[in-house]
């Protein structure tokens, strides 16, 4: 009758209903990270790229240029802010330091995340 | 082959599992169901009062003597459950400073050490209690966590062989052919089977269910279920038990739990026990007497409000004025059934020596000759009995 | 003056090996009642054979943890009018990240063994029992209580990480550690039982445990207390040898 892992139990960790603060940051380190992951794999695809001469790289670049695509970085940049912010907010607490403020310390994350990615947004959408 | 006897105790209860305990000390097999979880019935919704025996010592003597012997035998056996800060007995009008004489004498002669205690001095001790007390008596008062009690008894039985089936229902009880009993018909309620237990003798510790059980075999015991409110309070204010000095009477005792400050009780008799609502009259009424007591339970919250069916033994008009000792009936002697012991009334505090009382009879009956050792023993810890 | 309300109860059925099933039961129930009031009047007036633990109704013996509605309640003190509206649902299922045995019974032995090698006590001096970060600290040491955690399990079903792994020592579990290592520091044995990959290392700051713990443990500040003690240990243990 053991509590046996599960692939339906991993879709649990994604799902934030009837939880609190420290779930949605729990959620959000993952979904980011995986992002981050993922972002990653491409970007070093991409470089790859610059090994195949200048043809190559050029095209890439049109296509980086875009507001598609520019729009997609949005994401990508908010996703390390806010990974690379909670990161830091678990390490600390995780050794016992700031723990009763770490509700708050996500919310100002979040604000940090959301001014830091609008003013990437203004830098390159419209500067 | 095993020739120890096997008897079956329907009922995990505190007196289920103490007798359990010693049973298996005595070299006897034991098998305890229960339709329910350990001290899910009476026992889990007791106060918690580790009475000093100073509630009962002036009209009750034989309960307060058993209270007191047992306060310290419990102490010193399941120290592992017990808050032990001692208890203080409060007079807070004229009526209660006449029964004070009575109840030094009730004490002294019941063997229970009292302190009297000025009222200042009481004050400064427990300074959350009514601050108008005229007179205050010091008294070896507990508190116990419930659930805990029972399953400490439990443990220690199960790591002796003792073997505990929950959420097994007896459903009748199986008759040989001399009408004697010689086995109890279940309910297996977590895998809704009905199977069948044979044992050398069935104890019925079933408490305030104890007539439900004995009519499986056409029998009656005297009880009278008699259910109790008790109210908790969201605050510890005060670390000691706070009594009123009085005859027993409604709401009388305060106790501290944990984070909790718990108000009991009230007395009145019912037919079915199996479901009893909180009456909002009574929540009020228990609310006041606590403020009685200890006036900053008004700025407390309720945390939990909840009823609790005594057993009491004899059935009677008024629910106080009945014995609270316990009787342990033969149905042989009884009925002329063999094989079938009923064991209930009682408290919480003298469940050891119900259990002593009840082996005793048992081991009569099976011919065996072996002393209780239980008061000696101090208990395994209570976690044990989920991990054996 | 007191409300009827007309709630229905949807309660998780399990037995034996069956799947689990839902059922419905209506009831017309005062909103100040518990949770558990309602579950035990199905149970008495409904249906038989409904299984659920139960001891104490007053929050001191942790046996009545469940789900309500998606979150751990312990629901002897969880009152009907805090989870739902009149003519509203009340769903109840078992805990979370335990074995179920039937109904709303789960199966808790894993905890209780670890637990044990935890030395854990239930009895504490009064001024080792409370949290440090309380400002009423009772300066009294000869009061004795009974500590605050009661053992419901909410921690560990609210956990993500005992979500997924099986063998996480869990909340309850690493805060009975720190606890037991509060009151005598000499306690090396269970620091060391903490000390591994499934023990306080495990723990990814989900912060649930606190959230719905129900009787002041906090278990997440104690998991990280609990860090630093044994961090504390490994260095001493290091300059002890050389």
């Amino acid at each position: 009758m053991e509590n046996q892992p599960a692939a339906n139990k991993f879709i649990r960790w994604f799902d934030p209903r009837n939880r609190q603060v420290g779930s949605w940051a729990f959620i959000l380190n993952r979904i980011t990270a995986i992002g981050l992951t993922i972002y990653l794999f491409l970007h070093l695809i991409v470089l790859s790229s610059l090994a195949r001469g200048p043809e190559a790289y050029d095209s890439f670049i049109d296509l980086a240029t875009s507001p598609l695509f520019k729009f997609g970085e949005l994401f990508v940049i908010a996703g390390g802010i806010i990974h690379g912010l909670n990161g830091i907010r678990v390490g600390i607490t995780s050794f016992g330091i700031g723990i009763r403020k770490q509700k708050e310390m996500f919310y100002v994350i979040m604000v940090i995340s959301v001014i830091g990615t609008a003013i990437f947004a203004i830098k390159m959408f419209i500067l | 082959m095993t020739t120890r006897p096997e008897v079956i105790v329907i009922g995990a209860g505190f007196t289920g599992c103490a007798i359990a305990h010693d049973l298996l000390l005595r070299g006897i097999g034991a098998t305890v169901i229960d339709r329910g979880e350990i001290a899910s019935g009476t026992s889990g919704r007791t106060h918690g009062l580790l009475h000093s025996g100073g509630r009962y010592c002036v009209n009750d003597r034989e309960a307060a003597i058993e209270c007191i012997d047992e306060n310290i035998i419990l102490r010193k056996i399941a120290k592992q459950c017990i808050e032990f800060n001692q208890g203080f007995f409060i007079a807070l009008n004229d009526n209660d400073l006449e029964y004070a004489p009575q109840f030094e004498k009730g004490a002294q002669e019941c063997h229970i050490p009292i302190d009297k205690i000025p009222p200042q001095k009481a004050l400064e001790m427990e300074p959350a209690m009514n601050p108008n007390l005229l007179a205050a008596y010091l008294v070896p008062d507990g508190t116990f966590d419930p659930l805990r009690l029972a399953l400490a008894f439990a443990a220690h039985a199960k790591k002796n062989g003792a073997k505990f089936f929950t959420y097994y229902e007896a459903e009748g009880l199986i008759l040989d052919g001399k009408g004697n009993v010689c086995g109890v018909k279940i309910w297996d309620r977590t895998t809704d089977r009905h199977i069948e237990m044979k044992a050398d003798l069935v104890i019925n510790a079933t408490g305030a269910w104890a007539g439900k059980i004995t009519e499986f075999a056409g029998l009656d015991v005297p009880i009278t279920p008699t259910p109790g409110i008790m109210v908790a309070y969201d605050q510890r204010l005060i670390n000691r038990v706070v009594n009123r000095l009085c005859p027993p009477d409604d709401g009388d005792i305060l106790l501290p739990q944990r984070r909790m400050v718990v108000i009991g009780t009230t007395s009145f008799e019912v037919e079915d026990v199996d479901y009893i609502p909180v009456f909002e009259d009574q929540v009020q009424m228990m609310r006041e007497r606590a403020i009685e007591l200890v006036p900053s339970v008004q700025r407390t919250h309720m945390r939990g409000a909840y009823m609790a069916a005594r057993p009491l033994v004899g059935k009677a008009q008024s629910g106080r004025s009945l014995a609270r000792t316990f009787k342990c009936f033969d149905h042989q002697d009884l009925h002329g059934v063999g094989g079938f012991v009923t064991i209930t009334g009682g408290k919480a505090t003298t469940c050891r020596i119900m259990a002593e009382k009840t082996v005793d009879v048992v081991c009569a009956k099976l011919n065996i000759s072996a002393e209780c050792q239980t008061k000696d023993i101090p208990l395994i810890p209570y976690y044990e009995y989920y991990s054996r | 003056m007191s409300d009827i309300w007309n709630v229905t109860f949807i309660i998780a059925r399990q037995k034996g090996d069956q799947a689990r099933y839902y059922q419905s039961f209506p009831l017309e129930i005062n909103p100040d009642e518990y949770v558990l009031d309602g579950i035990e009047r199905v149970w008495a007036f409904h249906d038989r054979s409904l299984t659920f633990r139960h001891a104490c109704h007053h929050s001191t013996c942790g046996a009545c943890g469940m789900l309500v509605n998606g979150v751990e309640k312990l629901t002897c003190i969880t009152p009907i009018r805090s989870v739902t509206n009149d003519g509203g649902i009340v769903k109840v299922e078992p805990l979370r990240n335990f074995p179920v045995v039937s109904d709303l019974v789960v199966d808790m032995s894993r905890m209780y063994a670890n637990l044990g090698e935890a030395d854990f006590y239930q009895v504490g001096s009064l001024k080792n029992t409370y949290l440090p970060i309380e400002k009423e600290l009772p300066s009294d040491e000869t009061y004795e209580r009974l500590v605050d955690c009661i053992e419901c399990g909410l921690c560990i079903s609210a956990c993500p990480v005992a979500l997924t792994t099986p063998t996480y020592l869990g909340p309850a579990v690493l805060a009975a550690i720190q606890h037991g290592h509060e009151f005598n520091g000499e306690i090396i044995r269970s620091l060391e039982f903490a000390d591994t990959e499934f023990g306080a290392w495990r723990c990814h700051s989900g912060f649930e445990c606190s959230v719905v713990c129900p009787s002041n443990v906090d278990p997440a500040w104690r998991i990280m207390d609990l860090r630093k003690r044994i961090v504390g240990y490994r260095i001493k243990k290091l300059f002890g040898k050389k």
